[in-house]
């Protein structure tokens, strides 16, 4: 006890002390409790074992995984992977150059496939020995 | 029950016991139980003084603990944190107990003498425990742990949350008001 508070007990608070307590209340007790306790251990049993489960089937999970993983990476470094061909960026300058007729071939390389009218008028016109190019008597008039 | 704090020192083995109590160890809860009970029941007596109402406290208190075990950090030691728990649990009863009405006087320990000094000993339990009723909250659990269970000052520190210098000012505080509440008593 520090000096600073040097205040002596009271003998008489020693009458409180709780009464003692039979073997035969004191074992009553302690089944009581354990009773009760009984249904919130049973639930972290269950809990527990759920994740041991779980942690039984990480590790073979992740290595399964990492397989699989290993297997696509490979199989995509050897097929070298989706060909798809990237068309050439051409300048404008050469194409209005190669154009012949006074005819533009292509201006821009389309990044999606012609829909069908276009391809039919493309044949057409190709059939037709047009070459592309505007009849005379429409150049002329504009 | 000797006045002894043996329940609030960490046992060697309780953090295993512990552990295992989180996983669901039947004897694991109870061999806390056959360590804790008897003083938890002796301070769950100091603050209700009803043999019933300790032994009901004492084991809400152990259910509560098991329930909320998981907030236990790992290695730190269960006793401070029950004992906490216990308190706390016995000054909200008697707080309920209080508002409705049914706040026990000390019943104290069974008649085994003349009706005189039986009476003379109800007596003096019943100025007792007016007088520490009367005392601060935070006073009257310091008295009732050191007096009369024995706990020492870091332990009671760790049991309340509160510093080991709060609890000795405290004890110094609650006995000088506890002397003057009973003057007259000791006079006569």
């Amino acid at each position: 006890m520090s000096e600073r508070y040097d205040e002596a007990p009271i003998p008489e608070l020693q009458a409180l002390k709780p009464p003692l307590r039979s073997d035969i209340e004191r074992r009553r007790a302690r089944q009581r409790v354990i009773a009760c306790a009984e249904p919130l251990l049973a639930r972290r049993r269950r809990a527990g074992s759920s994740w041991e489960l779980l942690a039984a089937w990480a590790r073979p999970g992740l290595v399964a995984a990492s397989i699989a993983l290993a297997i696509v990476a490979a199989a995509l470094k050897l097929g070298g992977g989706p060909a798809r061909p990237v068309p050439e960026p051409v300048l404008l300058d050469d194409v209005l150059a190669t154009g012949a007729n006074g005819s533009v071939p292509a201006l821009l390389v389309a990044m999606s496939e012609p829909d069908v009218d276009a391809v039919v008028a493309a044949a057409l016109i190709e059939t037709n020995g047009n070459s592309g190019a505007l009849p005379q008597e429409q150049l002329q008039g504009r | 029950m000797a006045a002894t704090s043996e329940g609030v020192k960490p046992v060697q083995d309780e953090p295993q016991l512990v552990e295992r109590v989180r996983r669901g160890d039947r004897d694991a809860f109870a061999a806390l139980v056959d360590r804790y009970a008897d003083q938890a029941f002796a301070v769950a007596y100091g603050f209700l003084r009803h043999a019933q109402d300790a032994e009901d406290l004492v084991q809400d208190a152990l259910i509560r603990a098991l329930e909320r075990i998981g907030s236990l950090r790992p290695g730190s030691s269960f006793g401070p944190w029950f004992y906490r728990l216990l308190v706390n649990a016995a000054l909200n009863r008697r707080k309920y107990l209080a508002r409705r009405g049914t706040a026990q006087l000390p019943v104290g320990t069974p008649a085994r003498d003349s009706p005189a000094v039986d009476a003379e000993r109800a007596e003096l339990q019943q100025r007792l425990a007016q007088a520490l009723a009367a005392l601060p909250r935070d006073l009257e659990s310091v008295v009732i742990l050191h007096d009369l269970e024995g706990f020492t000052h870091p332990e009671i520190a760790g049991i309340l949350g509160i510093p080991e210098g709060t609890c000795r000012s405290h004890l110094f505080r609650a006995r000088r008001m506890l002397r003057d509440l009973l003057k007259d008593y000791r006079h006569q």
